[in-house]
Order: structure tokens, then C-alpha cells, then sequence
């Protein structure tokens, strides 16, 4: 009897197992995510706290400070489309010379942590810098400072998303049209349009870390709304309940910001990253090929100037023969969390990803959930996450970097969960479904056909993912197990009467260390490839 | 092929796991600091060479210099994970003191430290100083125009080309703090305003206000005595200027060496003994050019002795209480 009720409950759980799968990773989503911030949120209960966040809330300053967050962040987003969105066309479809080489110099700040490039600006632009002068000093400390430093950093996220989105172009579309109208008209009324969802996609994930940037605003004196949030966790008042309260009108925000984008890209939100087309001829742009190539060639090194500034810095300053007295294990201990949060990325997003792109039930809310992870300023969850994880009896995680590699699960999830969701939304789903009629389960076609199937897809989020770890500082900064510290975090408490050129020398760390994981990882995705 | 990728990345992350779990706990302590790691660091490498303990720490950033580990100390309260606390200032530890953070040790290395600079009870000790000084840029400023008094920093003299740091981190959370109960807590907040009204920029942090000034960006700031010791290493053209001299004095902060209720008591004594040690302070003078309160350790080069100095009267107890009550209305000046 016994045997015959288990082989009948495995066969009920072998035919349930997505949906079970998608719940034990939702579950994981949930407790890394919204348990934490739910607890925080209980804070409010506390003595006084609610009254505290509610005239906090009512405050005018609030809103002021929200509004003005809200330009600068929409100002980013404006700006790095108007970089990224013809920087995106050119390097994507055109004729401009060594256009591979510029996009991935033009991409490479995005993954490094932007305080580290406006520490590279400082030097240029500083009245001391390598180029300082008065004006430019005043510019960069300045809300113009920030969106431009900003701008600049995120670009790439718009350049990126075009060049990509562009392959999924129907050729046959472009082939038409280049009938009848010239490449300038071709990109403008037919191209751009067909990308609608890459650039909707861009401007939600820059709109997003331009609101969340702590850093760059706080090193340029500029106030902004997430400094506010981190006042009451960073200031002699602790009152992390009001912190919660604050950090709400920013979830709305976010809510805001998927409808946007849910409204924007329609049903082809995850669709649009293309790996599929065949090849179609170079758009040529005849007398107009010179200009384009320079304004590629600038944007694509002027992102590189505040690094080249930092190496400069740490030259002259004898910053690199000081480096082993000051490294330590923090380019260690960063490399290994972002390799392991990134692999529990991975992991969460092969199966959310996979709902969320099949429109599963569940997929699409927990989809919302890593996104609002991804908004939600650093310091509120990792404050919500100190408060769950620090007990005695979970020593085992939160004395020790496994708390560094959940929190930054929690916080980049989005960005390998949205990756994956790419992949396989750009799949047919034909194979699948002839497994399942074959009798596959889920983990087996899982295992057998998706994976193997969309692998450079998957790679590409697990890189991603890794990569945004790598940069991380807002989170790590606030819960590293003592003695622990990743390279960032290690670089921002040194930057405090640290030598400036030690400090330069191990930012050029960080730059190294992040190109060699990108050439490693681009290697081995290109490689399966051929 | 993929069998055999899958096998190498699943032994990988074993490793990696094992590497993570398996670093060595035995004999170790924690500790959270809020004095520039700079300067710390080769203190806690020598006590490590010497008593053969693993220190594990956790350094604050400039940003939140003194109120960031604080926080994670408060915040970890439920389970400690800190043996001691070396905090940049006097007035914090007192926080935590009140909160029953604290594991009180009286160190037989506190006998040289002044009575004004310690508790009976152990429960915190302090250490080498810094003052809180004016650096101005010797470019900007002519000899007989230097400023004198903190007040300058209002003048409009100066408009447009002073720095202080964010009154809502740091050491300047306690000096804004010390100068309410010096003037009065109206006057405090007239000279804020007065402040701002006249461009003074607010900085990130001490190193900021040191950056500006050394730069040139602006004429003078209000930073600490570590921050201009650097300054003058990197060669900048700046000067110093110990305020108020001829007033209420300049305002010396003690650095505090806090026992806490952490799970290694045992090491954090033996820590806190070496913390309290004539070396460490010399070390710290040496280094940070910090202001010795012992009689047997030596000022650094040029610097001075707390006695040579007139300092500001202060009491650290009552200085905790105003930071406290001022910080709603610090926040609200400060438009956060």
C-alpha cells in the first residue's frame, strides 16, 4: 500500500514540477526580498515611529526633495537616450568604422561602480585635477555635475539595448523600406520604432539607477531623496522604521515605472534582445560616415577619460607599488561573492525567468518583485536584511559572506531574472512542447533542451549578473562579516585620508579586475558560439 | 560536453563554498572602528603579529564617519557581532552606553589616561585626539588674513568660499553639538543659517572639506586634525589654524576605545589592552598626527600636546544628549 501512495504522489509531483519549481524559487524571491522589507516595515509599529514617518511624509521638504530627485533622474534618462539611441543605430546597423571595439569601450564603465567614476572625474575636472579649472569644477559639483556624470555612465544601458534590439529586426522590414527612403529615414521612421520595447526597457532600467544613486549625488553635494532615506540610517537618530516610510513613495515609483514599461513594450517586454536575424548589409551612410564616426569615437572615449584620469592618478602618486600593502583579500572576497550571487541568480532566474517570459502564473508579479528589489534604495534592504538574518541561529549566514551573496541576490535578482527572460522569450517554444508531448518533464527539458538551448542567453545573465555584484557598494557596505570587505567597499573606507594615490591605484583594480571577468566570460560565450 | 561543463561548475561552487564556510574562527576577535582605516590598520596588524588573535574588522566610510558601524552596532544588538568599538569621538560610545551595548573593562592600561578622558567603570577609555581645526589654502589666503575664530566661516568676508562637512555624520555632528551647549542652542542655529546664507559649502565628509581646500576650490573649512596631517603630507599648499584660541577654545575630541558585548570577551580584553598601550597611542600620534592626552607619549613632529593647547570645556554626557535632540532640526537645515 505504502509503495503505491509514494509512487503515486511522485507522479503528482513529477507532473507538477514547474509550477512547484517556480514556487520554491518565488519562495526564495519572497524571503530574500519581501519578508525583509515587510519586517522593516513592522518597525513603524514602534514607540513613536509612525507619528515620526508620518509627519516625515507630510513634510514639503519630501516631496521638494522627492521632485527634484525625480528631474534628475528623469533628466539621466533623457540624456543618456539622447547618447544612447543614435550611439545604439550607428554602432548597431551602420557603416561607422571599428564599431564592435567602440561599444565595448563604450560599455565597459557601465559595470564599474559610479563613484569610482566620478572619483575619476574629480581628478580630471577638480580645480587640481589633470584638466581643472574653476568652471569645471563648479559644473561638476553641481545637479548638471550629476546628470551629466551619470548620464555618461549609463548611456551604454541605452546603446546596448538598441544594438541588440536591432538584430531582432525583421531584415526583410529594413530591405523594403531602404526602397524607397535613405538610411536616415529608415533609422528614424522605421528602425527606432521597431525597438520601442528595447528603449522602454533602457529608460526603466536607467531611470532606476539614476533614482537609486547614493553615491555620486552625495559625493558631488547634490541632495537627492535617497540621501534623505539614508539620513535616518546613517545619522545619530537610527529610526529605520521612518526609513521604511520613506523608502515608500519610491515603491510607487516603481510600480510606475513597470506599467510604464509593461504599457510601452506590450506583450514583447522581455522580447527584445535579438540573436536570431540573418545577416543584412551595413546601412551606408555616405558624406554623413565621417561625422557619424566621430561622434561614435567620442562617445565611445569619453567615458573612458575619468578611468584613464584614475590611472594617472595612481601613477604619479606611486599608488600601484603601495598596492599589496593595502589590497588584502577584498579583490578575492569580491571576486568570490559576485561569483556566487551571481550563480544564485542563475539559478532563480532559469525558473522565474522562464515563467515570466512563458507569462506563467506567478511569473510576471515575481518579475514586479525583483524589480522593486532593484529600486529600492541599499540601504533600506540591507538594513530589512540585517534585522531578519542577524540571530543566533543563522550565525552559520549572517557571521559570514553568505549574507554579502544573499543580499546582492536580492538586489541585482532583476537583472539575471530579465536577462534570462530574454533568452528564452527569443526561443521558439516548439522544441518544448515537443518534449513535453514526448513525455519530458519539466526538469528534464529544463535540463535537456532549454538550458542547452538558449546556453549564450543564459551565460549572458549569469555574466551580467556576476558583473553587477562585482560593482556593487551600497549594498555589501552595510552588512560585510568583519574583515571580509569586497574591493569596493575596501576602496570607499580608504578613500577617507587613505593616500589618494593608493586610492586610484586599487579603483584601477577594480577596472582591471572587471574587464579580465568581462574578456573571461565574453570568451566563453563567443566560444559557444562557434 | 555540457555534462562535463555542469560537473566542473557544480566542484566550483563547492569550493567556493568551502572557502566561504571554512576560514578560520578560532582566536579572533571583531572589531567596528570609526577612525580612518588609514591610520588603523598597521595598530591592528601589530596586535595581531604580537598576540597571534585574528582581527576582523569593520571600517566606516567618510560618508558616515561614526554613525555608520554605530548603526550596525545598534543594529545588531539582538546578536552582537562586535568585541569593541574604537570610535573617532567620545560622544557615540556614549550612546551605546546607554543602550547597554557596552561590556565594561577597566584596562590596566587606562592608569596613564587623564581622569576627564575615561570612565571609572570601563565602560569606555580614551586615546590620542583630534582637534577640530581650521586648514586653509595658503594660495587663498594672505598671512594677515587668516580666520581666527570658527565664526569666520559666516563671515561675509569669506562668502562663497568656506567648506564644512554634513553636521549630520561625522565630527561635526558633535562639534555643532558642543558649540549648542557653548552659545546656547539659538545662537547655534542662527550661525548654521548665517552658514548657509553665505555659501558655505556643505561637504560629504572632513576629507571633502580637506579636498576643497587643498584644491582651492574654496578658501578655508572646518576639518580634523587627521585631515590636515594629510593635507600637508600630499604637499598641498595649506596651513593650519587651531580656532578660538583666544576665546572658548578649540574643540579636542578623544579618539574611545568601547569593550562590547561581543562573543569574544576574552580577546577583546587582550584588544583593548593593546589599544590602550603607549605603543598603539604613539603609533596613532605618529601616524594620524593626532594629539597625545599621556604624559609618555611624544607629539608628532611640529604638532602639539593637549596641554599646550586651549581647549574647549566639554562635557561628552551632555554633548550626546544635544545631538540627539538636534538632529530632526539639523536634518531639516541640512534639507535631508
Amino acid at each position: 500500500m505504502a509503495p503505491g501512495m509514494g509512487w503515486v504522489v511522485t507522479m503528482r509531483l513529477r507532473r507538477r514540477e514547474e509550477p512547484l519549481l517556480l514556487a520554491v524559487a518565488g519562495g526564495v524571491l519572497v524571503g530574500l526580498v519581501l519578508v525583509p522589507l515587510v519586517s522593516l516595515g513592522g518597525q513603524l509599529a514602534r514607540g513613536e515611529a509612525l507619528v515620526h514617518a508620518a509627519r516625515t511624509l507630510s513634510a514639503p521638504r519630501t516631496w521638494s526633495l522627492l521632485l527634484a530627485s525625480l528631474g534628475i533622474a528623469a533628466a539621466v534618462t533623457v540624456a543618456a537616450l539622447a547618447i544612447g539611441l543614435p550611439l545604439g543605430v550607428l554602432l548597431g546597423r551602420t557603416d561607422v568604422p571599428l564599431r564592435r571595439l567602440a561599444l565595448w569601450l563604450h560599455a565597459f564603465p557601465l559595470s564599474l561602480p559610479p563613484f569610482l567614476i566620478a572619483l575619476g572625474w574629480f581628478h580630471l575636472l577638480g580645480r587640481g585635477g589633470l584638466a581643472g579649472s574653476a568652471l569645471g569644477a563648479r559644473l561638476l559639483f553641481s545637479p548638471t555635475g550629476v546628470v551629466l556624470v551619470l548620464a555618461l555612465a549609463l548611456a551604454p544601458v541605452v546603446t546596448s539595448l538598441v544594438v541588440v534590439g536591432l538584430r531582432a529586426v525583421d531584415p526583410s522590414l529594413e530591405e523594403a523600406a531602404l526602397l524607397v527612403a535613405g538610411p536616415w529615414r529608415v533609422s528614424v521612421r522605421i528602425l527606432l520604432p521597431l525597438v520601442r520595447p528595447a528603449v522602454a526597457l533602457a529608460a526603466l532600467v536607467v531611470f532606476s539607477l539614476a533614482l537609486s544613486e547614493l553615491g555620486v549625488p552625495m559625493f558631488l553635494r547634490v541632495g537627492v531623496y535617497p540621501a534623505m532615506v539614508f539620513s535616518r540610517l546613517g545619522g545619530v537618530d537610527y529610526a529605520p522604521g521612518e526609513a521604511f516610510a520613506l523608502a515608500l513613495p519610491l515603491f510607487v515609483v516603481a510600480v510606475g515605472l513597470l506599467v510604464f514599461e509593461r504599457r510601452a513594450a506590450g506583450r514583447r517586454a522581455f522580447g527584445v534582445l535579438g540573436l536570431r536575424s540573418r545577416e543584412v548589409p551595413d546601412l551606408r551612410l555616405g558624406r554623413w560616415r565621417p561625422a557619424a564616426t566621430a561622434f561614435a569615437a567620442a562617445a565611445a572615449l569619453l567615458p573612458l577619460l575619468p578611468l584613464a584620469a584614475l590611472a594617472i592618478r595612481a601613477g604619479r602618486g606611486r599608488g600601484f607599488s603601495e598596492l599589496p600593502r593595502w589590497i588584502g583579500a577584498s579583490a578575492w572576497n569580491s571576486l568570490l561573492d559576485a561569483f556566487l550571487a551571481g550563480t544564485l541568480i542563475l539559478l532563480l532566474a532559469v525558473v522565474i525567468g522562464h515563467a515570466a517570459a512563458r507569462r506563467r502564473r506567478g511569473g510576471l508579479g515575481l518579475d514586479a518583485l525583483a524589480v522593486l528589489a532593484f529600486v529600492t534604495p541599499a540601504t533600506v534592504l540591507g538594513v530589512a536584511l540585517v534585522a531578519t538574518w542577524n540571530r543566533p541561529s543563522l550565525q552559520a549566514v549572517y557571521g559570514t559572506s553568505a549574507i554579502v551573496v544573499l543580499a546582492l541576490a536580492a538586489r541585482y535578482g532583476a537583472v539575471g531574472l530579465r536577462a534570462a527572460a530574454v533568452a528564452f522569450s527569443q526561443g521558439s517554444d516548439h522544441y518544448e512542447e515537443a518534449a513535453a508531448i514526448g513525455g519530458a518533464r519539466f526538469l528534464r527539458r529544463l535540463g535537456r533542451v532549454l538550458v542547452p538551448i538558449h546556453a549564450r542567453g543564459l551565460g549572458a545573465a549569469w555574466l551580467l549578473g556576476i558583473v553587477f555584484c562585482l560593482r556593487d557598494l551600497e549594498t555589501a557596505v552595510l552588512l560585510y562579516p568583519a574583515g571580509e570587505e569586497p574591493l569596493t567597499v575596501r576602496i570607499f573606507t580608504l578613500e577617507a585620508n587613505g593616500p589618494e594615490g593608493v586610492v586610484a591605484a586599487l579603483s584601477c583594480v577594480q577596472v582591471a579586475m572587471t574587464a579580465a571577468v568581462l574578456a573571461l566570460g565574453a570568451a566563453l560565450l563567443l566560444r559557444g558560439r562557434r | 560536453m555540457i555534462r562535463r561543463r555542469m560537473a566542473f561548475l557544480v566542484l566550483a561552487l563547492l569550493a567556493a563554498s568551502t572557502a566561504v564556510s571554512c576560514r578560520s574562527r578560532a582566536r579572533e576577535v571583531v572589531v567596528y572602528l570609526s577612525i580612518d582605516q588609514v591610520f588603523t590598520e598597521p595598530i591592528l596588524r601589530d596586535f595581531e603579529r604580537r598576540s597571534g588573535v585574528k582581527v576582523r574588522a569593520v571600517f566606516d566610510t567618510e560618508e558616515t564617519k561614526s554613525t555608520g558601524v554605530l548603526n550596525r552596532i545598534v543594529a545588531e544588538a539582538a546578536n552582537p557581532q562586535a568585541d569593541v568599538f574604537w570610535s573617532g569621538d567620545p560622544v557615540r560610545p556614549l550612546l551605546l552606553v546607554k543602550r547597554g551595548l557596552v561590556r565594561p573593562y577597566a584596562s590596566p592600561n587606562a592608569a596613564a589616561v587623564p581622569p576627564g578622558f575615561k570612565a571609572a567603570d570601563g565602560s569606555w577609555t580614551g586615546g590620542a585626539a583630534r582637534a577640530r581645526l581650521l586648514l586653509v589654502n595658503t594660495n587663498r589666503v594672505k598671512p594677515d588674513e587668516r580666520p581666527r575664530s570658527i565664526r569666520e566661516l559666516a563671515s561675509p568676508r569669506w562668502r562663497g568660499q568656506t567648506a564644512i562637512a554634513n553636521p549630520l555624520f561625522g565630527t561635526t555632528t558633535m562639534h555643532v553639538a558642543a558649540l549648542a551647549n557653548a552659545w546656547g542652542e539659538d545662537a547655534l542655529k542662527a550661525f548654521l543659517v548665517q552658514l548657509k546664507a553665505n555659501g558655505c559649502r556643505i561637504a560629504s565628509s572632513n576629507g571633502e572639506v580637506k579636498r576643497l581646500v587643498a584644491s582651492g576650490e574654496v578658501a578655508f573649512g572646518l576639518a580634523d586634525t587627521d585631515d590636515a596631517a594629510e593635507a600637508l603630507r600630499e604637499g598641498a599648499p595649506v596651513e593650519v589654524v587651531y580656532p578660538d584660541q583666544d576665546g572658548m577654545g578649540t574643540l579636542l575630541m578623544p579618539t574611545v576605545v568601547v569593550p562590547l558585548r561581543g562573543p569574544h570577551p576574552e580577546e577583546a580584553r587582550r584588544l583593548v589592552d593593546h589599544l590602550l598601550s603607549t605603543a598603539a597611542e604613539q603609533e596613532l600620534v605618529d601616524a594620524a598626527s593626532h594629539i597625545p592626552l599621556r604624559a609618555d607619549v611624544n607629539p608628532p613632529l611640529g604638532g602639539k600636546r593637549a596641554s599646550e593647547l586651549r581647549a574647549m570645556p566639554v562635557d561628552y554626557s551632555r554633548v550626546a544628549d544635544t545631538m540627539e535632540r538636534l538632529q530632526p532640526w539639523l536634518r531639516e537645515w541640512a534639507g535631508l
